[in-house]
């Protein structure tokens, strides 16, 4: 019965959030505090899992020789969906309000509750079958987030999405199929599956497929030249880009590569290889590119977005590493960069809500008249840039530090890249910050007359956020030595 | 948290002090974060000097909080951390003092306050930290909380030289970071107290020297060394006085501390280090000096002097890898690093005072202002000798060091670099000319030239300055000529206390002591001073003054292109990279965008697959023309009779050959083929005709008649 328990967080919100549109609610009010209780709800499910994980796989249906759909709780699955289960609660307080006017917004909390059922089975997948299922039923499921606004715009960006998405998932099940056939076994298995394997000539061959697979899941991720969907979805509602796009879609592409590096193709079998020097150099320019163009993208949303792109690359960077420390280091950024994403995207939204500004150049002033939001947006925005004590430069330091002990020129290069797309982010950020905190005088009054602080439903969850990016900053130590015991396969 | 908790209480105090600001609100908020402010400053200057008076009587101390960021933070406190942490927190206390009455009347007042203790806080950290991530930490704070106070203003010029100022930091901070990591690599420690043992075992000294020079980037660019120097000449001026001083007097100190770290403890011995930073060291000098000279604005004279005074610490620093009598240079740099602080404290103030009365700090408006005002007078004057390195001044004694150290340092080598050790000895002099030169240049503008005509100076009065601030700015100038005349039992002293700091930790042994007024170290400070008198008037008052009605005019004569920042840093960084980079991205964006995926890949694709598919049709089609082609009907020629034809033919041949020849027409008419069968079928139709008709058979019966006829006859 125990292990009936891990299929909970997954098919509760998925049930629920399917059925809301069978509910009679009267009012808004009442639908909220339902879609809220099954948030928190599957958030405490899949905490109390994590707290007490079953020993034992669950093999839910057996598709075909070994292809089986099977639920395992390890330890990076811990990780995200901790992560996950964290700012989902959150999440959807602050959409009650951001999505208080719209018309449609049963169908979006209804697919917005799914997407967490999905989003925790990618975490809790137990073997690259169950994490490819997931993988593609939560592009699925969250094109009608994407879409909602059915504008032509929208639409055109959710055609975007859809045409990537599909597209990578399509790359990647070259290396499912590789896996399937060469490997030991399906499951996830810290160190990879071709241990003990006589590949012989189709090693290189193997090494190719990963670049492929990686490249594959790295569309999700957002790896240039993949990464045209990201900037194109930030039409979507600010709750889904900030979630899905900061949050869940782009860390479960990170999650997939870290997934496929560490527990299918395996770090040891891969690390020198001309794979690795092939995908680290996708990352770097990555990390170049996203914060160079953030540089220059005078639309809030769109420059998180690039913003976005720089730091997953971060992650997959010091994924690529190939190494434990290289590993802790991904996965903490992944945790602090969550944080700080969604909190300056959520910013960004109640800028957008409060005083319906979009572009940087007409917010001088504003953090007169919002300075809750400002203030929040400036904690987050250091905590970006990597300044102490921030959670990210606690990241930083460990990717940095991880680059230099591989001793490889390629990673010291990363590290460089790092360095200078930190300079970006404080220019990109600060452009923002100084424009709001610091105008010319007079500059920009008469747009940001109407803007307020929102109420306390946007409040809170920036408020928790923020708190958290510090803490997590200041406080690291029992996480990153979790994080370590997870990266060296303890759990 | 471990060891001596008043550490960490004295980097906090202006933390906790800074909370209740951000609830003052209203009318009186800036008044009582005013108070507030003062009433923090003080707390931590008490709070400093009892920790300091510790320190001396009991040894030093240290506190750990462990946890933090995963690293944990060190603090300790020594002989240097204890008299520097006195000096800034002194500085605080008298620049806040001061601030009320400059800032009255301006705006934003409880964030200027706000960010002053914040920053407070974060030097304070940074002259506790006992490990370079603590270091790294507060001083990255630092470098945040500082940009305010130069945007404080939130003019165009106060935002562009606070973007200028927020940039260089990050991008130093970040190579700070890259050489920390590669350090931290090599040696596993960043334990300041383990650090030189730690780099002494390293063996790759090329990714040492590395990490050395990224973290000579960090620290060089908030000291204020060339070619990193950019910010200071700009951020000083728009910034408000109590915060250009603190600026000018503590903040490049913090990066002074980096680089003493790096050239005792993480590059100790190099030579080739030594002698980079003492180049670099130099040129700094050299160069703030000349803009010192040319400079026609107060606060900017006294920034660009703070560069070239960095430099004089930097070339002290330099020879400390250089020596193997390291007291000269360590003894030279730090007290230069005390008296600069304290002269640009008293400077800055005054500055400050100029411009509280005035609102101006061109040398054109605000001539002659410290007329009849003796307590100006003094203080002015009291700083300028110490600065100058007038003998019995503070600064003479710390000059005299350095010179000393160049002067050792040259005799060390011989060939080139003694030559060039020489050259350093002589610019060196050169600089302190220099700086003679522009002091008495702003003693001419302030005591001495007459006020411009239109304006009416504050005279006699004694409300330019409150009284609070006198006695404050009394301590500083008082101490400069106390320091001066006693430095055996002053300064010696305090240089004592500090020495281990730059030696890796290590007291120094077998010291001589130092002649100070021996005749020929008083040379080398007569000849800087004749230097300097000399330059001040012949060359300042012929080429940078003009003599006008009022007064003198000065003119400024630096151009305007001569700009390291918007000559190269600014194309480089806006124009230049960004090209760099935009056009392989821009390619590979729009190869790989929708379009490319929607359009051009299916257009390959479908190439290759249109050929296929219309392989078989193709082939039908190719079959149908060739070998099933339909066959025609041969054209029917009318050719009419055959001999029209031959003979048509043969005209048609004739006329072509006729017509190449002569080449009239190339318009070939009709064959003649046609014409001649024309020609025949009209010929037989009317034959036709005719036989057909009745007279044709009248005709012919009369000519059978006649035939007839003529036979009858014959017979």
């Amino acid at each position: 019965m125990e292990k009936y328990g891990i299929l909970l967080p997954i098919v509760f919100p998925l049930v629920m959030g399917a059925l809301l549109p069978l509910f009679p609610f009267r009012n808004k009010r009442g639908r909220n505090l339902y879609i809220e209780l099954v948030t928190i709800a599957t958030a405490a499910f899949a905490v109390w899992l994590i707290f007490h994980r079953p020993s034992e796989d669950f093999n839910v249906l057996n598709l075909a020789g070994n292809l089986e759909v099977k639920f395992h709780i390890d330890g990076l699955g811990m990780v995200f969906g901790g992560l996950v289960s964290f700012l989902w609660p959150l999440a959807t307080l602050y959409a009650f309000e951001y999505m208080e006017h719209d018309t449609k917004d049963n169908v979006f909390f209804s697919f917005y509750t799914m997407t967490f059922g999905v989003t925790i089975g990618i975490a809790f997948s137990g073997n690259l079958m169950t994490m490819y299922m997931f993988y593609e039923m939560l592009t699925l499921v969250t094109m009608p987030l994407v879409m909602h606004g059915c504008s032509r715009k929208a639409i055109l960006a959710c055609r975007k999405y859809m045409t990537y998405s599909i597209g990578g998932a399509a790359f990647a099940f070259i290396g499912f199929i590789f896996v399937y056939r060469l490997g030991n076994t399906m499951d996830f298995t810290f160190g990879g599956v071709f241990s003990g394997v006589a590949l012989g000539e189709k090693e290189a061959l193997v090494k190719a497929v990963y670049v492929l697979a990686v490249l594959g899941f790295g569309v999700k991720a957002a790896i240039f030249p993949f990464y045209g969907w990201l900037p194109a979805v930030s039409v979507a509602p600010t709750p889904v880009t900030a979630l899905l796009h900061a949050v869940a879609v782009v860390k479960a592409g990170a999650f997939a590569i870290i997934r496929i590096t560490y527990y299918s193709f395996g770090a040891e079998f891969l690390q020198g290889s001309f794979a690795q020097y092939t995908v680290l150099v996708f990352a770097i320019a990555t990390i170049l590119f996203g914060s160079a163009r953030a540089v220059k993208e005078p639309h809030l949303k769109r420059r998180l977005a690039y913003s976005t792109i720089s730091n997953l690359s971060y992650i997959i960077f010091a994924a690529l590493l190939m190494t434990p420390e290289g590993m802790v280091g991904s996965m903490m950024h992944i945790i602090a960069h969550a944080f700080i994403k969604i909190t300056l995207f959520y910013c960004a939204g109640a800028i957008l809500h409060c005083s319906g500004l979009e572009y940087v150049r007409d917010m001088a002033g504003l953090a007169k008249k919002m300075p809750y939001v400002c203030a929040c947006f400036l904690a987050a925005g250091a905590g970006l840039i990597g300044v102490p004590p921030m959670a990210a430069f606690v990241s930083k330091w460990h990717i940095g530090t991880a680059a230099i002990a591989s001793g490889d020129p390629l990673a010291i290069a990363g590290m460089f890249a790092v360095l200078f797309s930190a300079f970006c982010t404080a220019v990109y950020i600060c452009g923002f910050v100084m424009r709001a905190f610091l105008p010319f005088s007079g500059e920009g009054d008469w747009k940001t007359k109407q803007a307020c602080d929102p109420t306390w439903r946007m409040k809170l969850p920036l408020g928790i956020l923020v708190y958290m990016i510090f803490t997590i900053g200041m406080f690291a130590k029992p996480l990153l030595a979790f994080l370590g015991r997870v990266a060296s396969g303890g759990l | 948290m471990t060891g001596n908790i008043w550490l960490a209480v004295l980097w906090l105090l202006p933390f906790i002090g800074a909370l209740p600001l951000l609830f003052f609100s209203g009318k009186k908020a800036g008044y009582a974060c005013g108070r507030m402010a003062v009433f923090t400053a003080a707390a931590e200057f008490l709070l400093s000097l009892i920790l300091a008076v510790n320190t001396f009587f009991n040894g030093g101390s240290t506190c750990a909080i462990s946890g933090v960021m995963g690293f944990g933070l060190t603090f300790s406190m020594e002989g240097f951390n204890a008299v520097y942490l006195v000096i800034l927190s002194f500085m605080w206390m008298t620049a806040v003092f001061f601030s009320p009455e400059y800032m009255r009347g301006h705006e934003n007042l409880r964030r200027y306050y706000l960010f002053t203790l914040l920053t407070l806080g974060a030097t304070a950290g940074v002259f506790l930290s006992a490990d370079l991530i603590t270091l790294f930490l507060f001083f990255e704070i630092m470098s945040f909380t500082s940009y305010v106070w130069v945007a404080q203003e939130e003019t165009r010029g106060a935002l562009r030289a606070a973007g200028t100022y927020l940039s260089v930091a990050v991008l130093g901070g970040m190579v700070m970071l890259m050489g920390m990591f590669l350090l931290y690599h090599l040696t596993g420690t960043l334990s300041i107290a383990e650090l030189r043992a730690a780099c002494a075992a390293v063996k790759e000294r090329g990714v040492l020297f590395a990490a050395g020079l990224m973290m000579l980037v960090g620290f060089g660019a908030k000291a204020g060394m060339f070619p990193l120097h950019i910010w200071l000449p700009k951020a000083h001026p728009v910034a408000p006085a109590p915060a250009s001083a603190l600026l000018s007097g503590v903040l490049t100190k913090a990066g002074i501390l980096g680089i003493i770290l790096l050239c005792g403890s993480v590059l100790f011995g190099e030579e080739r280090f030594g002698f980079l930073v003492l180049v670099l060291g130099v040129i700094t000098m050299f160069l703030g000096a000349v803009l010192g000279v040319f400079s026609v604005d107060l606060k900017r004279t006294f920034a660009c002097s703070s560069v070239s005074q960095v430099g004089f610490i930097l070339t002290g620093l330099g020879a400390l890898n250089l020596l193997p009598e390291k007291m000269l240079a360590i003894d030279g740099a730090f007290l230069h690093m005390v008296n600069h602080s304290l002269i640009k404290l008293v400077l800055f103030l005054l500055a400050g005072i100029v411009y509280k009365n005035l609102h101006s700090l061109d040398f054109n408006e605000i001539r002659g202002f410290g007329k009849g005002k003796p307590f100006f007078f003094a203080a002015y004057v009291s700083a300028a000798l110490a600065i100058g390195g007038m003998p019995l001044f503070s600064g003479y004694i710390s000059k005299t060091l350095l010179h000393e150290a160049i002067v050792e340092s040259a005799h060390m080598y011989g060939g080139g670099t003694h030559t060039l050790l020489v050259a350093a000895e002589w610019i060196f002099l050169v600089s302190g000319g220099m700086t003679v030169a522009y002091m008495l240049k702003v003693f001419f503008v302030l005591f001495v030239d007459s006020p411009a005509a239109k304006h009416t100076h504050v005279r006699e009065s004694e409300n330019y300055v409150s009284n609070p601030v006198k006695c404050l700015l009394a301590v500083p100038a008082v101490l400069f000529a106390v320091f001066g005349m006693l430095p055996g039992i002053t300064m010696q002293k305090i240089a004592g206390w500090a020495e281990p700091f730059f030696n890796g930790g290590a007291f120094l042994e077998g010291k001589d002591a130092v002649h100070y007024f021996s005749l020929g170290n008083l040379k080398g400070a007569l000849i800087s001073i004749v230097i300097g008198v000399f330059l001040y008037f012949v060359f300042v008052r012929r080429f940078l003054c003009e003599k006008e009605e009022g007064g003198m005019y000065y003119k400024n004569c630096i151009p305007v292109w001569l700009d390291l920042e918007d000559g190269i840093y600014r194309p480089l960084c806006c124009y230049l990279l960004p090209l760099l980079f935009e056009v392989p991205c821009r390619l590979a964006d729009g190869l790989v965008s929708e379009k490319f995926f929607a359009r051009i890949l299916p257009f390959m694709l479908a190439v290759p697959c249109r050929i296929l598919d219309k392989f078989v049709g193709g082939m039908v089609y190719v079959v149908n023309r060739t070998v099933f082609r339909q066959v025609r009907e041969k054209e029917h020629v009318v050719m009419g009779d055959r001999l029209a034809y031959y003979a048509g033919s043969a005209a048609d041949c004739i006329s072509r050959i006729y017509r190449r020849v002569s080449k009239k027409g190339e318009k070939e008419g009709r064959s003649y083929v046609e014409r001649f069968r024309d020609g025949e079928e009209k010929l037989s139709r009317t034959v036709r005709l005719v036989t057909r008709s009745v007279s044709y058979g009248l005709l012919l019966s009369c000519i059978g008649l006649l035939m007839t006829m003529l036979y009858l006859l014959m017979e």
